[in-house]
């Protein structure tokens, strides 16, 4: 009987140490400033403790039933305390206000505890050894919780399964107590049945925990999702907000629905409408058809061929209604030719000329990608071009990323081309620069298509100015066994976000 | 039924080990390219069947590594066709042979050419032939891609193979004084590639000292500074530096120019030399021939392989040395020729192995471990989306003496270096046996010259490397240091010096 009574102890314990730690970690991953939240989560959860000890002399009958009571309340309140949180934040204003308030109920509640027990067993024992063995088993409970927690609980279980186990620990402990102390107790059929409905409720929501989190989450990471997926090659999410479509590649923003026509206009009427009676395209990258949609406002144009690795890319773009109804089901016209390859040996097999090439690749952020912004691919992809034609590059912002923009024009320079340096506004990437490069002058067009929403015959001039925050830089070029633009783009962009 | 308690203890833990158990990719392998054999009956004097038929060429020249095949790019270049060229393997290339499987094609041995300085003019004038080398620009697909070589230090990755993090003030100092007498030994205009163009007597004395007392001498006692060292000499020579001469490990590092932009290399390493070296003489090249009898008389040379004899006016000797004098009539010993061991192997890798955050680099090298590491093929790849990979393997065989080494590789079998290769792996790819999926393991008992104390100054090899007679040796050992540049060098001169005197006699 006394071990078993002091195994209850150091259970109980654990429970509420349990409890004080996972709502310091929630607001510490909710809110950030851990040393803050830990230290007024800790504070208030003490506080509390101390105001349930007080209490607890207000208790004068039937203590092992009210005991019972606290531990099932603490079982439901601290089992359901981290997915309360979570919800509390994704769909409430008053994270603080909730989190506080939880920490008070299941501190007083802990506080009740061990003075409750402790007088439950003064009969059995001597006041010293009452005092000594639930303090040990206390202790002892707090231990075992403390180092529980990081090592097993949260990388296994996470956050709101981890409250759950622990509130079933304390249902359970509640269901045992009717047992051991089914002497003191009148009617113990009550007690086990409230015990029963605890111990399954808390039960059905460690299987559903993961919804749980799930709709929380959805919540909490800005828009929502409508296409998450890994496909062989890059994680792709598409969220929406009201009519705001975004897509991210490995989480870098790719274009945002409300303002990509500023960029894709960019990247392909400059260039385009000033190759006289063009042909063919390339458009090497752009599996969002994005810059086809583009392309197709040339009647004249027989065919565009879109070289991008990854089919399921295509495809999406391709299907999904919402994005056919962005690029304007770019991908389904007869004049297009979709091939899915790696841009570079394709490049150096294929013998094709077109008029105009449009390369489109991500930023440069890892030496993977950086080869397809080298001399020798620039060399390679040149080769491709007809004697009018134009090429096109999209080079990373010129305002951020002012030594990773220029090393581009360095390279397309190195490689034997004129380049022509431009920049416009997205709002949602900020100044953003593209590089027309060829084997000849370029002059910009005189005529563009009709329903252009932003670039404009009188506004073209403006685009190839550079004011003096992103004027040209002294940059060496970018080759294959150098790559200097992967280090360079790495700390453009680190200058900007420390 | 009742299940008493032992036997759910044990049936229990039996269990538990099943679920702890990792569940490895079976990995498939065996040994590859096994030359010993044919070595062997030359060492033991097995009898070889009589001559059935005779053939006549102006020259022939014996192996058909670098060395040989460059001799017969220059004869080729010159316009002579009147040679062939006896190969012993199946396939020619020697220590710049290769493989292929459906990733990619891999080397078995050399895997690179440092951007050759501007003695090296045959190399030059070869790459300029090859198209590496075009108006004074090398060919920016040719050269290694960024990020070069990653070295695993401290529980972490580092820039480069020369240690830089976590060094005391003592191993800079030690570092910058190396570095500082490197130089000096450098601008003497001494130790150049070719070898035999710069070497003269000044520096005689640093042959008569091995590497490590001679960098105890300049007081360098830094483990990380010795780890280096030592690791340059197990590279290039496959010997520790106290078995290497310190006139040959001053060579290694002031023989280059400080800044040099990278080796040239490719998928297959020096087999892409190789290769486009047959495209160019495979015509003369026989392979499956192995020589067993040389025999030097006053008119021409006799050069038995299977059963034929071939006679010619000249001999290239392009094989190995130290084969001379199981295959040529009353030749002497060669003392001065050791041989260091080696183990390469060839790992398909079905996906990149957990690398503790960096991103893959064409070397990689661990510190404290006895082995040097790997290098990717698929590193010179223009994709920007690779899965699957090949590793070679680099394993000088350093520790103890060449004839225990060569013990050791024919002792044990293959599943003895798989497990050595992958534990040796694992310090720093946890997950590596959940990747490779298959391991092939080349010995060579004899891979690369050593250039041992007093080797390099060897009054034998001046002797074999006059070039007169009928018989003129055109290996790289004769440099006592085994790289592309000295085999190419001694082949293509071995060829020029046939060509001169054949012109003179007629």
């Amino acid at each position: 009987m006394g071990i078993l009574l002091f195994i209850s102890v150091l259970l109980v314990a654990a429970c509420g140490l349990i409890y004080e730690l996972v709502a310091g970690t929630l607001a510490s991953y909710l809110v950030g400033d851990s040393v803050f939240q830990f230290s007024t989560i800790i504070g208030t959860y003490l506080f509390a403790m101390g105001i349930g000890s007080a209490l607890s002399r207000y208790l004068n009958r039937g203590l092992v039933y009210r005991f019972v009571w606290i531990e099932l309340l603490l079982g439901v309140i601290g089992g359901f305390s981290s997915a309360l949180l979570m919800m509390a934040f994704a769909f409430t204003q008053g994270f603080e206000l909730i989190l506080y308030s939880l920490v008070i109920v299941m501190g007083v509640l802990v506080g009740l505890e061990i003075p409750l027990l402790m007088r439950i067993v003064r009969d059995r024992y001597e006041f010293r050894d009452v005092i000594a063995h639930v303090l040990t088993f206390d202790y002892l409970g707090a231990l075992g919780a403390s180092l529980l927690f990081p090592i097993l609980l949260v990388p296994r279980l996470g956050l709101v399964r981890s409250a759950m186990l622990f509130g079933l620990v304390n249902a359970g402990v509640a269901l045992w107590t009717t047992y051991l102390f089914s002497n003191q107790l009148s009617s113990t059929r009550t007690l086990r049945i409230a015990c029963v409905v605890v111990l399954c409720g808390l039960g059905i929501g460690m299987a559903d925990a993961r919804r749980i989190t799930a709709t929380a989450e959805d919540n909490i990471y800005a828009d929502d999702i409508i296409f998450a997926r890994d496909t062989h090659y890059q994680h792709l999410v598409l969220t929406r907000f009201k009519d705001d479509l975004r897509l991210f590649l490995n989480s870098h923003l790719q274009f945002s629905s409300r303002d990509e026509y500023r960029y894709h206009e960019a990247l392909i009427h400059p260039g385009l409408a000033a190759v006289p009676a063009p042909r063919r395209v390339l458009v090497l990258g752009g599996g969002d058809g994005l810059a086809v949609r583009e392309i197709l406002k040339y009647p004249q144009i027989e065919s565009i061929t879109l070289v991008d690795l990854d089919p399921e890319m295509t495809k999406l773009f391709s299907t999904h209604p919402v994005l056919t109804k962005l690029n304007g089901k770019s991908f389904l016209s007869p004049r297009v030719h979709i091939i899915n390859a790696d841009a570079f040996p394709w490049v150096d097999s294929n013998t094709d000329s077109f008029d105009f090439i449009a390369i489109d690749f991500p930023d440069p952020t890892n030496y993977s990608l950086g080869k397809l912004y080298t001399t020798a691919f620039y060399r390679a992809a040149a080769r491709h071009l007809s004697a009018q034609g134009l090429m096109v590059v999209q080079s990373t912002s010129p305002m951020f990323a002012r030594d990773s923009f220029w090393c581009i024009v360095e390279t397309l320079k190195r490689s034997g081309l004129e380049t022509y340096p431009y920049h416009v506004y997205v709002p949602s990437f900020g100044e953003w620069g593209f590089v027309l490069a060829s084997t000849h002058d370029y002059t910009p067009p005189v005529s563009l298509p009709s329903s252009l929403r932003f670039i404009s015959v009188e506004g073209l001039p403006a685009l190839f100015q550079f004011p003096p925050d992103m004027a040209p830089l002294s940059v060496p070029p970018n080759q294959l066994n150098s790559q200097v633009l992967v280090r360079m783009y790495e700390n453009d962009w680190k200058d900007i976000s420390h | 039924m009742k299940v008493g308690r032992r036997k759910f203890l044990r049936a229990g833990s039996a269990a538990l080990v099943g679920l702890s158990l990792k569940t490895d990719h079976p990995i498939a392998g065996s040994f590859v390219n096994d030359s010993f054999q044919m070595g062997h009956l030359l060492r033991d004097r097995a009898s070889f069947p009589p001559a059935k038929r005779i053939e006549k060429f102006s020259v022939v020249i014996v192996g058909g590594g670098i060395a040989g095949l460059s001799a017969a790019w220059r004869l080729r270049k010159r316009g002579f066709t009147d040679f062939v060229l006896l190969e012993m393997n199946s396939e020619a290339g020697g220590n710049a042979r290769w493989g292929e499987n459906e990733i990619t094609a891999y080397p078995w041995a050399a895997h690179y050419v440092p951007v050759p300085g501007p003695k090296a003019e045959f190399v030059r004038e070869l790459f300029e032939d090859l198209g590496v080398l075009k108006n004074g620009q090398w060919e920016e697909r040719d050269l290694c891609f960024a990020p070069q070589e990653r070295l695993f230090l401290y529980g972490r990755w580092q820039d480069g193979l020369e240690p830089a993090i976590g060094l005391t003030q003592k191993d800079r100092d030690q570092f910058q004084r190396l570095e500082d007498l490197f130089a000096k030994f450098r601008a003497s205009n001494e130790f150049t590639i070719p070898l035999e163009l710069g070497r003269s007597s000044k520096f005689q004395d640093l042959d008569r000292l091995s590497f490590s007392d001679w960098l105890q001498q300049q007081g360098c006692d830094s483990r990380l500074v010795n780890w280096y060292m030592n690791y340059a000499c197990r590279d290039d020579y496959g010997a520790l530096a106290k078995d290497t001469s310190a006139w040959a490990g001053v060579h290694y590092f002031s023989s280059r120019e400080a800044e040099e932009k990278g080796p040239l290399t490719w998928p297959e390493g020096n087999g892409w030399i190789t290769r486009r070296l047959l495209e160019r003489v495979g015509e003369n090249v026989r392979t499956n021939q192995m020589v067993h009898h040389i025999a030097e008389a006053k008119r021409n040379v006799r050069v038995l392989a299977g059963d034929t004899e071939f006679q010619s006016e000249f001999v290239i000797f392009a094989a190995p040395t130290f084969l001379a004098p199981y295959l040529i009539e009353s030749f002497p010993r060669l003392p001065d020729f050791v041989y260091s061991p080696w183990l390469t192997a060839n790992l398909t890798i079905e996906r990149l192995p957990n690398s503790r955050g960096a991103e893959p680099t064409w070397d990689t090298v661990f510190v404290d471990s006895p082995t040097l590491g790997y290098v990717d093929a698929t590193h010179q790849s223009l994709r920007t989306h690779i899965d699957r990979t090949v590793w070679t393997f680099y394993w000088a065989l350093a520790e103890g003496t060449p004839a225990q080494n060569r013990q050791l590789l024919l002792d044990k079998d293959w599943n003895y270096w798989k497990e050595a290769i992958l534990h040796d792996l694992e310090r720093v790819h946890s997950d590596i046996r959940q990747c490779v999926s298959r391991i092939d393991v080349m010995r060579m008992g004899h891979a690369m010259i050593r250039p041992a104390v007093r080797s390099v100054f060897s009054e034998e090899r001046r002797r074999l490397t006059r070039r007169d007679g009928r018989l003129l040796f055109a290996n790289s050992d004769l440099s006592s240091i085994s790289i592309f540049e000295e085999a190419q060098y001694h082949g293509v001169l071995a060829a020029q010096t046939v060509l001169d005197r054949l012109h003179g006699h007629r």
